[in-house]
């Protein structure tokens, strides 16, 4: 047997004892286990799930086990991620410090910053929010305007960030400030840490369509952040972003991790609320082709993020097709949600107040999902760069 | 994109090299101009077969060459993109897995050797009337004759024999072998807009050399089926690729407005979501042939899958390459309107999007 072999199996086995069955089913937001000081866990069964994993390192399992990551292989990686799958296991573990910030940190970080957060961050201590875009910069992210001014051992940060995702519970936020006004756009940024307990930080939730409030707008009001929390150079922001993004895009890019997946499928819901033909096929081909359609893309979509993972390994990845994937991904799902919505018919309507836990669930997805074609860089930004950084096309 | 092995990158590329010098898009061009009309340029096929291009597929233990469903579906690819015309489709992939996957172990033994070849060219009749249905209807079996009409059956008129799919007297389906010069055979070639030959054939009480019958003959001759559309959906990747590249290249070119087309965001986005879709159809279609390697037998969701979504893709691409070129676009001179022309047929043979996205929901139970 192959040491992956192996791997394999030990991990197969080692899942088996310890994932509660209760956590072996499909995610709703509600049981999601968030990092932080704030965060409460759902049941005491994800408590144990999310301790057995932090245990072994493999809420980061790619991370370096000396600071407390799994240490894992990027095969053996996706070993345990095709295992966990295999099982339905849970995601062990929610934050932005891990899925954004970990990698940035441990491309851009100081040893002294590597071994202060990523620790943490793998053992779910500190929740992170994501403090880029400002209100005049969006899409166009580099000109941002949020101001750090250096004192020598420290900068004193004021401006407002908003759309900071979960701001109001997070314990610390990385932000992107310029320091430098004079300089040209991307060249006039840096990248800090800031503890969200500092003095003059507050938070203002935004009320959104699905009917949640997530988001906020953050305030720095003369908010003194020590020199250590730079990451990067000083006026480097910009490249530590890039990378930053790069991680972020390919997260939205496999949904699962950041949507609830709806446990009913679309098909069973469409054979079951819809009028069948006496082949016990949906009786109107309209909709019948468009589902058929939407399930060849998710297939689909599934194949290219493994022709990307074979390609890397062989050498051979055409540097063009990761670009896709953000795109391809966030814009599938959302038909999936109009589909869902239309085979609900006017009961998809409610948002609240039915008696089905499900069905609201369903529409506040359509609701929340709009939001993934604009978060981390909007389809149009997505295509911009496929277009010209893809397919060679001038600016 | 496919991921290709270090023997399947050098097929792959001695492959190209062939046909950038022995069949580049011109070679067609002279072929669709030629008379007395050719089904292919015989100096191509027999440049091919020298490669051993028919057995690229074909285990060594069978007399291939061993190199797996993805290499062939590599070397297919690439004739997609010069709109290469040779029998490689009809004879060296479906014939062949006709005789592979349907026939007697004496008659695989006796006719698979002159495919692998090259030596015989062999196609499979199996479309009746103008729409793509797989189930014969109207092609009967009476004793030792068949009756009825094919068309769309590539390559026909210059084929050694006919694989005619039908239904004998118990309406059980088998699959007749027909010689070309058989009497009561009628065979009328015609050039589709491809610039290739397509045969409309008529049978009448035609005398027939062999059978291919038995159970599993039904169940293997959907599996060629299947492996067939699979590798035409490679070369229909060739193609589309093939246009994209060319559309690039002309918008990185062309000036409008003191500024080269290309930057214009309303044709970016266009290639850009173009690119997406080509490459989530490219990801099925090499799924579909690592499938294949893998041994699996029962590919027509892989099948159906693949050939909606390149076809919808290649549809659109040619549309799309014709309008980004302007008034160049739709002359004979640019190669575009080959392409066009080449996606409208390759659309059709083995039933078009609508046809396998039906087929793909009934198979997926909705
Ligand atoms: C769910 C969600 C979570 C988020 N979380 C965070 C977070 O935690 N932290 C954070 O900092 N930010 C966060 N954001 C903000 C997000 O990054 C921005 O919303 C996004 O970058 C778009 O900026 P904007 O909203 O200002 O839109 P705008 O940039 O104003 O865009 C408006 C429209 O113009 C289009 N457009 C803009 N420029 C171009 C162009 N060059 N070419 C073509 N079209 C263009 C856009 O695509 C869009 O359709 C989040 C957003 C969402 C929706």
């Amino acid at each position: 047997m192959s040491d992956m072999d192996s791997f394999r199996l030990e991990t197969r086995a080692w899942l088996e004892a310890h994932c509660p069955v209760s956590q072996r089913q499909p995610i709703v937001r509600e049981e999601q286990i968030w990092a932080g000081s704030r965060s409460t866990f759902p049941s005491e069964d994800a408590r144990q799930w999310f301790e057995a994993m932090r245990d072994r390192g493999w809420t980061a399992p790619t991370w370096p086990t000396e600071l407390g990551g799994g240490g894992l292989s990027s095969e053996e990686a996706r070993i345990l991620e095709q295992e966990m799958a295999r099982l339905q296991c849970r995601p062990p573990l929610y934050d932005m410090g891990l899925w954004m910030l970990g990698p940035a940190l441990l491309t851009y970080g100081t040893p002294g910053q590597k071994a202060l957060h990523i620790p943490r961050i793998v053992r779910g201590e500190v929740r992170w929010a994501q403090g880029y875009s400002d209100p005049g910069a969006g899409s166009d992210l580099a000109s941002l305007s949020t101001r750090a001014i250096d004192q020598g051992d420290h900068f004193v940060v004021s401006g407002t960030k908003i759309w900071t995702t979960r701001a109001d519970v997070a314990d610390w936020i990385f932000c992107l400030v310029r320091t430098d006004p004079d300089a040209s756009k991307r060249e006039g940024i840096s990248f800090l840490l800031i503890d969200m307990a500092s003095e003059g930080v507050s938070t203002r939730p935004i009320p959104l369509i699905s009917g949640e409030s997530e988001f906020c707008q953050t305030f720095f009001d003369e908010v003194q952040v020590p020199r250590d929390n730079l990451v990067g150079e000083l006026n480097g922001g910009w490249e530590v972003a890039k990378e930053l993004l790069k991680h972020e895009r390919k997260l939205m890019a496999t949904m699962e991790v950041i949507t609830e997946k709806v446990d009913v499928g679309l098909v069973d819901l469409a054979k079951s609320r819809l009028e069948l033909s006496d082949a016990g096929e949906i009786a109107d081909g309209d909709l019948r082709s468009r589902i058929a359609t939407h399930l060849m893309h998710a297939d689909a979509l599934h194949h290219l993020n493994e022709t990307i993972y074979r390609g890397m390994k062989a050498g051979q990845l055409d540097p063009a097709l990761p670009l896709t994937l953000k795109y391809i991904g966030t814009t599938e799902q959302q038909r999936k949600d109009e589909l869902m919505l239309e085979i609900l018919g006017t009961d998809g309507l409610a948002m609240t107040g039915t008696d089905s836990v499900e069905q609201e669930r369903m529409v506040r997805n359509w609701a929340y999902n709009k939001a993934h074609t604009i978060a981390g860089g909007t389809s149009e930004i997505q295509l911009n760069i496929i277009a010209r950084r893809g397919l060679g096309l001038p600016e | 994109m496919m991921i290709l092995n270090d023997e399947q990158r050098m097929l792959r590329d001695t492959i190209a090299d062939f046909l950038a010098k022995e069949s580049p898009v011109d070679a067609l061009r002279a072929l669709r101009d030629q008379e007395p009309e050719l089904a292919w340029e015989p100096s191509l096929w027999s440049g091919l077969c020298e490669l051993g291009a028919p057995a690229v597929a074909s285990s060594e233990a069978e007399g291939g060459l061993g190199f797996g469903q993805v290499g062939m579906g590599a070397l297919i690819l690439e004739t997609g993109r010069t709109l290469c015309a040779s029998p490689l489709l009809s004879s060296a992939i479906h014939a062949q897995a006709v005789i592979r996957h349907c026939g007697s172990p004496a008659q695989i033994e006796r006719r698979l050797p002159g495919l692998l070849s090259g030596d015989t060219v062999a196609s499979v009749a199996i479309q009746e009337g103008s729409q793509f249905r797989p189930a014969p209807r109207g092609t009967r079996r009476n004793g030792n004759t068949l009756s009825g009409d094919k068309s769309l059956v590539m390559d026909a008129g210059a084929a050694d024999y006919l694989l005619v799919s039908a239904l004998d007297e118990a309406a059980q389906f088998c699959i007749a072998v027909v010689h070309l010069n058989t009497p009561g055979l009628t065979i009328q070639s015609q050039r589709l807009m491809d610039g290739r030959q397509y045969g409309s054939v008529s049978l009448e009480i035609v005398e027939v050399e062999e059978w291919l019958e038995g159970e599993a003959v039904e169940q293997g001759f959907t599996r060629a089926l299947d492996e067939a559309t699979i590798m035409l959906c490679c070369e229909m990747l060739g193609a589309s690729r093939e246009l994209l590249d060319r559309t690039v290249a002309y918008l990185q070119e062309r000036e409008q407005f003191d500024v080269k087309v290309g930057t214009f965001q309303a044709l970016q986005h266009r290639l850009a979501t173009a690119y997406c879709e080509l490459e989530l159809a490219a990801a099925s279609v090499f799924n579909a042939l690592l499938a294949m390697d893998k041994g699996e037998t029962v590919l027509s969701e892989h099948a159906s899958r693949a050939k909606a979504l390149v076809g919808d893709i290649l549809q659109h691409l040619s549309n799309e390459a014709v309008q980004m070129h302007g008034g160049m676009g739709v002359t004979d001179e640019m190669d575009i309107g080959l392409f066009l022309k080449r996606s409208r047929t390759c659309n059709q043979l083995f039933g078009n999007s609508a046809f396998h996205r039906n087929r793909f929901a009934t198979l997926r139970g909705f």
